[in-house]
């Protein structure tokens, strides 16, 4: 769409980059973000695609000084971190093909896991267009920032407005369709390249649990379960 | 998000879960939030009419572990009260108690309103058991 009417394209790529392929030519992409630590490689690194051809990006220098990465960005380079960047990137390569089934295997699982153990559980976002380590979902009646306290020793985020400082709910859940209220009961499941198989049945059993346990001091799901419309209702907003 | 030890001890041991019987003549019930602001608290109290104390207190809550410890904590505090002593209950004194950080004070307004919501459903029903069956009829 971008290539069509002339309009440069920069896209994050630090999720995507050592989990999927990623093709700057059949992807029409013009200028990439990158960071090491996303693929297992050092914190505190990271890199920029600059397309040089067709068309060439010139983009405005970051730092001035010495002129360094072709007059982009002045400064002595990180040679450790670099190396590591490298390193990780052709580990990634390397391993691409087994991880990525590896890991929609362990998304699957857990998935199928949660939806077994719970009604009224949610996917958000397309399960199609989605990678294949990532697993998003909405557990009714349930808020996010408590589930997360009673999954303490698990590292998950939620889309909830409590788990953030301005108080407004994952404006990319929005974006996506959902109402405020399965935004603020969702939780965002990432899996690793160290998970294993029995961490994946220790979460699901896990939030299984909490998930059963705050239902019962839900008013909501107590409002749900003596049949009342809950889109009906006339709350007392603060 | 760092917890304090009072906040987290009444999210894995909260007082009071649970329902009343919200046609029963002595109970108040008060239900404040929205999902959408995700937080909904409902707060229900029974009250010995004759002494005016509050017997027993019940809460549910959707939301977060300071919203619930902010709900828990007062079912504690309103047991024992008479109704004009809860009445005098501050969301100040959940903060100070639950140690809440200022994001999240607005838990222990919501506490607050939920209070006074259910002593004033229980004061409505109050008022229209003391009006005649002939006042009663025109009312309906």
């Amino acid at each position: 769409m971008c290539r069509e009417r002339g309009v440069l394209f920069h896209t994050d790529g630090v999720q995507a980059i050592g989990k999927v392929p990623v093709n700057v030519n059949t992807d029409n992409i013009d200028i990439m973000s990158i960071t090491g630590h996303k693929l297992y490689g050092p914190k505190g690194v990271g890199a920029l695609y600059v397309r040089r051809r067709s068309p060439r990006v010139q983009i405005t220098a970051q730092m001035d000084g010495g002129g360094h990465e072709r007059g982009m960005r002045s400064g002595t380079l990180n040679v450790p971190g670099i190396v590591g960047l490298g390193e990780a990137c052709a580990i990634a390569r390397r391993e691409m093909p087994e991880e990525m089934k590896r890991m929609r295997y362990l998304r699957d699982k857990l998935k199928s896991r949660l939806e077994a153990g719970l009604d009224e559980v949610f996917i958000n976002g397309s399960m199609e267009h989605r990678l294949p380590q990532n697993l998003n979902m909405s557990f009714l009646y349930v808020e996010g920032e408590s589930l997360l306290m009673g999954i303490n020793d698990v590292a998950v985020s939620s889309g909830s407005a409590c788990t953030s400082a301005t108080l407004e709910p994952s404006y990319v859940l929005k974006a996506l369709g959902l109402g405020d209220d399965l935004a603020h009961s969702s939780i965002r499941f990432g899996i690793g390249r160290f998970n294993t198989e029995e961490e994946i049945d220790y979460v699901a059993d896990k939030v299984i649990d909490v998930v059963r346990k705050l239902r019962e001091l839900s008013p909501l799901y107590e409002m749900a379960k003596e049949g009342i419309d809950l889109s009906k209702v006339q709350w007392a907003a603060h | 998000m760092a917890y304090s030890d009072k906040v987290l001890d009444h999210y894995n041991h909260p007082r009071n879960v649970g329902s009343l019987d919200k046609s029963a003549s002595n109970v108040g019930t008060g239900m404040v939030g929205a999902p959408e602001c995700g937080d909904v608290m409902k707060l229900q109290i029974q009250v010995n009419d004759e002494s005016g104390i509050i017997e027993d207190a019940r809460f549910k809550t959707f939301g977060c572990g300071s919203a619930i410890a902010s709900s828990s904590l007062a079912t504690e505090w309103l047991k024992g009260k008479t109704v004009d002593e809860a009445l005098q209950i501050k969301n100040t004194d959940i903060v100070n108690e639950l140690s809440l950080p200022p994001v999240k004070i607005h838990c222990s307004v919501l506490a607050e309103d939920a209070i006074k919501a259910a002593i004033g459903d229980y004061r409505a029903k109050q008022s229209s058991k003391v009006a005649t069956p002939a006042e009663q009829q025109s009312v309906a």
